[in-house]
């Protein structure tokens, strides 16, 4: 059985004052334990929509979205969730945004202290702790992020292009840190982009999506070996992969213009 | 261009500390050197424009017979009163109305209502219904103030992002620890910043206020000057009002970089 199990969601809506809008129609697809799933698709596509149904932010119009069998209703911890802004608490300090989610669990303080702390040097932010928000960059703020996100144990990581607000060499470095992560994490992950070298350099397999109303496009198996590093964006079958899903993508964008 | 235009009169660019203060000072030199120049060179009758030492003198004659701390503290507690409890109530029902659509159908109308009366417009009814005492101005500072800390408190707590909060519930918040543990926290500079922007209001209710009926207070201190033509006395009781909104200013200021340090202003 799958980890996560979408199925034949759909979602529409009605904004003020417009006609209805079919958002996201159609939408299955199965994520398997400890893979990594990238979504890329045209802007507009929905492809936030559907992850922020899977965090249980919203509720779809049909279908159901089922986590260890379990169907999604509420977002839960069991669904940690990295946005493309930056969600950080201001007024906490590094550590103690780590600890958020710890500390509302109930988890005693040394034990939070401990488990933060792990987390931090995982994405390598010691010497930081006592740091607030706003003393940080972009990329600190986003690996911190990271970090809340994983010291809650979430069954399954969901990111919304959280690289996207990033200059292009921060992001390469967070993406490599993210796959080192994951590496030894062994964490189940869907995860948002619009940037194709990205989906395929992080994903096992990639899903690209139609314009709107977003569906499931086409299901690609990144068939490259790991560990992955940045080198292999210049490897051939990088670039034949590459090729197959911008034609995918260009089909779409096409497809919207008209 | 001249050298100093080229490098102070740039927009938005950083000057150095020190001509920062000297011009400063400078300015405030100037416009004392103008009352100066104006009340000593005779230009402008004495009972119009008092000179600065009729001013200093007028004040040292307020302590010494009382009068002036009389009126003060009068003023002081007055606005304290009427502050504290405004922002008692505003604060939370502001932060709710903005953030919850019940609280903001239920309050919303009412306040744009009275919001836009002017204040100095039911002094004559207040004074009807409960004198000229401290309540009376504590009622026009609570109706001056409170309607327009609700309004912008509602504002701030709008402001406050939606991912802050979706983040919060992915984390396994609950609504009650959204609201206790990231919407109410994430409104304080904003708080901050309206209280004091608000109390610079409340002054002003309160000495209209008093100049329309009151038997202590620094209005009350001014009209009573302006009857026997002590323009000395009239300047000292401006001049304190000014002090005192600036002593508040600066404790709020320092206040909020000690409370809110992570929020502080560089």
């Amino acid at each position: 059985m799958a980890k996560l199990h979408i199925d034949n969601v759909a979602l529409r809506f009605l904004p003020k004052g417009g006609s209805p809008v079919t958002a996201l129609e159609n939408i299955s697809l199965d994520v398997g334990e400890e893979e990594f799933s990238v979504i890329v698709g045209p802007s507009g596509c929905g492809k936030t929509s559907l992850l922020r149904l899977v965090a249980g932010l919203i509720r779809p119009s049909e279908g159901a979205i089922y986590l260890d069998g379990h169907a999604v209703t509420r977002p839960g911890k069991d669904r940690g969730m990295v946005f493309q802004s930056y969600t950080l608490f201001p007024w906490l300090r590094v550590e103690e945004n780590v600890e958020f989610g710890l500390k509302i669990a109930g988890i005693e303080q040394a034990e939070r202290k401990r488990m933060a702390q792990r987390y931090i040097a995982e994405v390598g932010l010691e010497g930081f702790e006592r740091a607030y928000p706003k003393q940080l960059s972009g990329g600190m703020m986003q690996r911190v992020a990271l970090a809340r996100a994983l010291a809650n144990d979430p069954e399954i990581l969901l990111m919304d292009e959280p690289f996207g607000a990033l200059d292009s060499q921060t992001r390469s470095l967070m993406q490599e840190l993210l796959l080192k992560i994951w590496e030894h994490a062994h964490k189940t992950v869907l995860f948002i982009t619009h940037d194709i070298d990205e989906a395929i350099l992080l994903g096992d397999r990639v899903y690209v999506m139609t314009a709107r109303p977003g569906r499931i496009k086409e299901k690609i198996e990144v068939d490259i070996a790991r560990p992955r590093s940045v080198e292999v964006l210049t490897s051939d079958r990088f670039i034949a992969i590459k090729r197959r899903i911008m034609a995918l993508i260009h089909e779409e964008a096409v497809r919207a213009m008209a | 261009m001249l050298p100093f235009v080229e490098a102070y009169f740039a927009p938005k660019t950083d000057i150095p500390r020190r001509v920062y203060l000297s011009v400063s000072t400078l300015v405030g030199v100037l416009g004392l050197a103008l009352w100066c120049a104006l009340a000593y060179g005779g230009l402008v009758r004495p009972d119009f424009l008092p000179t600065p030492v009729a001013v200093v003198k007028a004040g040292i004659a307020g302590i010494e017979d009382g009068s002036l701390l009389v009126n003060t503290a009068a003023s002081v507690t007055e606005i304290m009163t009427g502050f504290v409890l405004a922002s008692i109530f505003a604060v939370p029902i502001g932060i709710l109305m903005g953030s919850f659509k019940i609280v903001e159908a239920s309050v919303e109308p009412v306040t744009n209502f009275v919001r836009y009366l002017p204040v100095s417009a039911l002094i004559p009814l207040l004074i009807l219904w409960v004198g000229i005492d401290i309540e009376e101005k504590v009622a026009v500072i609570f109706i001056g103030t409170f309607f327009q800390q609700l309004i912008l408190i509602a504002d701030v707590s709008r402001g406050v992002s939606h991912d802050l909060l979706d983040v919060s519930y992915t984390l396994g918040a609950d609504r009650r620890t959204v609201v206790t543990r990231v919407l109410i926290p994430a409104t304080m500079p904003g708080v901050m910043d309206t209280l004091r922007v608000t109390l610079g209001w409340a002054w002003t209710y309160l000495v209209v206020a008093e100049l329309v009926a009151a038997n202590k207070g620094l209005g009350y201190f001014i009209l009573n000057s302006m009857r026997g033509l002590f323009t000395d006395q009239i300047f000292l009781g401006i001049m304190v009002i000014g002090l005192l909104g600036l002593i508040a200013d600066q404790i709020f200021k320092l206040a909020r970089n000690w409370l809110l340090p992570w929020a502080a202003n560089p």
